[in-house]
């Protein structure tokens, strides 16, 4: 892949990327995922790779600009001019991004030992077994991957509003809101599937 | 010319700021965060947007612990258990009015009264507030009025209406969200009383000169894009009308400085510090009067940081609302409460102590009474903090494969966003005396001052109380057709640290010099010019989001201190 980062080098960013998609995986990761794209589809190793890298811009990528995108209104996307950020919470990313590089850097080289030299090159069954035996990292890459699916695609990941698109979220609407019978209607019967993970959860909770 | 600092400009320091600028003083405001806002004091303009990234998970308007963490313990003779976000409120201009969705219920008469009207709790410190329901009725009348408040008093049901009386709204309810009508049905169907929740925010367009709410969902924990809860932004607005207010963000005060004899000192200004692009910066700043509004927490880390003087009762009775979440999910349908102001019907019920049934449970337990609170009825998540719950839930029941298409499944089926009608229940919590802030032995902020250690958990009462709610928030969610239905204290999904955001005491209003911290207008005893206007003035917790009340007070004990009415009459404030 021929695309420059702003933190990772080429091979960190492929290991992110196989790993990522083994959390959310997408139709080229999963034959049961087909028609729903996932971490690599919706950009995430992007999302992670402009976090850690925030600070090559001036401001920082750590708060997207408002009050609205140009998702759903013409004019300049608002939401991509970042906002400048007070000394004090430049101090504070600081130290929370070099933290993070420093996990990813060391948590990357950890799946590479324990694949035998390239976590790439291993079967998705492998990776599943080496990121499950990785808890401490495997939570980070996860937070960040939900992260990436799910925030605003000025963040660098959420590829044309796939992340919402695949959970049927609207995302930001704002300057057009919701109509009152938007807020007010029901949508309709709409039954959840009943079985395997949903299944479980539902009885996990109703025990609560 | 007299001079005031204030310090915050919330809820507390915005009204604080509006009086005193309006009776001529000359003002300055210091804000430990920054301004996001322009033209605050025309037409104000915000960059908050439809951000759950930059609000929920990175502290554009929080503070962020990197730099200004608090620590908590559950008890005294407990170590410290968590160092980080401690039931933080917004550090920006504006406060936690930047951040809420303005929900605007009021305290009841018995909160006022509550240890003549209900009697005293063995092991609690309960009190009556050194003025009435009826005497703080004309502030909440009047800040409702100035901020901007949608509500339907003809649907207030009685229990509201004897409780805490009152006039007409001046705006009429938006749009009823379909969660919280959902949960209402249930909610009537066991014989509770929902309404539309009273909220600060436009449900007429050009009230306070701003727009009316458009529903956009990200109400909750966000910034509005709109500006369609506008708020302290309010009464901040007024006070820079004045010209005689300056608005200091990005600087912290450190410390109150204190002169003359222990028996009667005064103070004569504060000082502060920043970081700037340059490095650090600090400084004092002189005054006549120092007004503390940091927020309860903050507040009385200052009061500590000063050596203000203590009998006793300084940094005590912190109350934060033992909050219960309840989770009523809906397997035939989308509730899609993304859509709306959070929630838009409530109920108070579980506030009154002659609930059916609560005096006898109470006694079984060797309680006098027990009391929940305001149920904030149909509210859900964002899909970061659903996809967050899923992580958790996964890491419980797939032990060896925690991630992967189970995780995309449970995200498309959102049994916890889109099939959820949440159910916030506000627990009351008693005063403690062993509820505390403290400065922490350790720990310091970026500026290498102590922080703030809170010392709470939920009492015997707030654990009776829940025990003879949860059983009927869970039969109300059934009642409203929800397939599962779950309640559990708000501190089990976060290890025990407090997090309602009701932030409340530790500088207690009193006329008992030797039981409480301030007299009855907020002056802090033995300090004859310095005063606090936040909630952690307050005696008891209420059952109710506290902000309106924070802002009445305020409003009163101000008004009390710069005598008599302000030169700017309501009918002039942008309407």
């Amino acid at each position: 892949m021929a695309r420059a980062y702003r933190f990772f080098t080429a091979h960190q960013a492929a290991v992110v990327e196989d790993a990522t998609a083994r959390i959310a995986p997408g139709p080229r990761d999963d034959p049961a995922e087909k028609g729903h794209p996932g971490a690599r589809e919706a950009g995430v190793t992007a999302y992670i790779d402009t976090m850690l890298g925030a600070f090559r811009d001036d401001p920082p990528k750590i708060f997207a600009g408002g009050p609205w995108s140009s998702r759903l209104t013409p004019g300049p996307d608002l939401m991509a001019r970042f906002a400048a950020l007070d000394p004090v919470s430049k101090i504070a990313w600081r130290h929370r991004l070099s933290r993070w590089q420093e996990q990813y850097r060391t948590g990357i080289q950890t799946l590479d030992r324990l694949a035998g030299g390239d976590f790439t090159q291993a079967t998705p069954q492998r990776q599943d077994k080496i990121l499950a035996a990785q808890a401490h990292f495997t939570a980070l890459l996860f937070e960040h991957t939900i992260e990436g699916l799910y925030a605003a695609p000025e963040y660098g990941g959420n590829d044309e509003t796939a992340g919402w698109k695949e959970i049927g979220f609207p995302g930001d609407v704002q300057p057009r809101g919701y109509t009152p019978d938007e807020v007010e209607r029901s949508d309709g019967h709409d039954p959840v599937g009943h079985s395997g993970i949903v299944a479980d959860v539902l009885e996990l909770l109703g025990a609560l | 010319m007299t001079t005031a600092i204030v310090v915050g400009s919330g809820a507390g320091g915005s009204f604080a700021a509006m009086v005193l600028a309006q009776a001529g003083y000359q003002v300055t405001v210091y804000e430990k965060g920054p301004n996001h806002f322009t033209d605050l004091a025309g037409q104000v303009h915000t960059a908050f947007a439809n951000d759950s990234l930059a609000m929920l998970r990175r502290y554009y308007a929080e503070p962020d612990p990197e730099v200004f963490p608090r620590t908590w313990r559950p008890n005294p003779s407990a170590p410290v258990q968590h160092t980080g976000s401690v039931d933080e409120l917004p550090q920006v201009v504006g406060g936690g009015t930047v951040h809420w969705d303005a929900k605007v219920p009021r305290f009841w008469d018995i909160d006022f009264q509550q240890r003549s009207a209900l009697g005293p709790v063995e092991g609690a410190d309960v009190a009556d507030w050194p003025f009435t329901y009826q005497d703080l009725a004309p502030y909440y009348d009047e800040v409702e009025l100035l901020i901007g408040v949608q509500g339907d008093a003809t649907r207030l049901p009685g229990l509201v209406r004897t409780h805490a009386p009152r006039g007409p709204y001046p705006m009429p309810p938006g749009p009823q969200m379909r969660a919280s009508a959902v949960l209402a049905a249930g909610a009537e169907a066991v014989g509770l009383h929902p309404f539309p929740f009273p909220m600060a925010a436009n449900s007429v367009g050009g009230y306070n000169g701003q727009p009316a709410c458009n529903n956009c969902g990200f109400c909750s924990g966000f910034g509005c894009p709109l500006n369609a809860r506008p708020s302290a932004l309010v009464p901040l607005r007024l006070a820079l009308r004045t010209g005689r207010v300056r608005l200091v963000p990005e600087t912290m005060v450190t410390r109150v400085l204190l002169t003359g004899p222990a028996a009667a000192q005064r103070a004569t200004g504060v000082s502060w510090t920043r970081c700037t692009e340059r490095g650090r910066e600090s400084g004092t700043d002189n005054a006549d009067l120092v007004i503390l509004a940091a927020s309860a927490i903050e507040t009385v880390r200052l009061a500590l940081l000063s050596q203000f003087p203590d009998r006793g009762r300084l940094g005590r009775r912190l109350m934060l609302h033992a909050f219960t979440d309840a989770s009523a999910i809906f397997t035939g349908e989308r509730m899609h409460a993304y859509r709306g102001r959070s929630v838009t019907q409530c109920a108070e019920d579980a506030a009154d102590p002659d609930y059916p049934g609560a005096r006898a449970f109470a006694r079984q337990h060797g309680l006098p009474y027990l009391r929940g609170g305001l149920m904030e009825l149909g509210g859900s998540q964002d899909p970061i903090s659903e996809a967050q719950s899923y992580q958790a839930l996964l890491s419980f029941i797939r032990a060896d494969k925690p991630f992967g298409t189970e995780f995309k499944q449970l995200m498309r089926a959102s049994i916890l966003r889109d099939r959820l009608a949440g159910c916030s229940f506000i627990g009351h919590d008693l005063p403690y005396l062993t509820h505390t802030v403290t400065l922490d032995p350790e720990v310091t902020d970026v500026f290498g001052l102590p922080v703030a250690r809170v010392t709470w958990s939920a009492g015997k009462h707030e654990q009776v109380a829940r025990q003879f709610w949860i059983p009927r928030l869970k039969a109300m969610m059934k009642q409203a057709g929800a397939a599962v239905a779950l309640a559990v204290p708000a501190t089990d999904n976060s290890g025990g640290v407090p997090t309602g955001r009701h932030v409340m005491g530790g500088m207690m209003m009193g006329t008992d010099p030797a039981a409480s911290v301030t007299d009855a207008y907020g002056r802090v005893h033995g300090l004859d010019n310095v005063y606090v206007a936040d909630g952690s003035v307050f005696v008891t917790s209420g059952a109710h989001n506290p902000t309106n009340t924070i802002m009445a007070v305020a409003l009163r004990n101000m008004r009390h201190l710069a005598g008599g009415r302000p030169g700017l009459g309501l009918g002039d404030h942008g309407r």
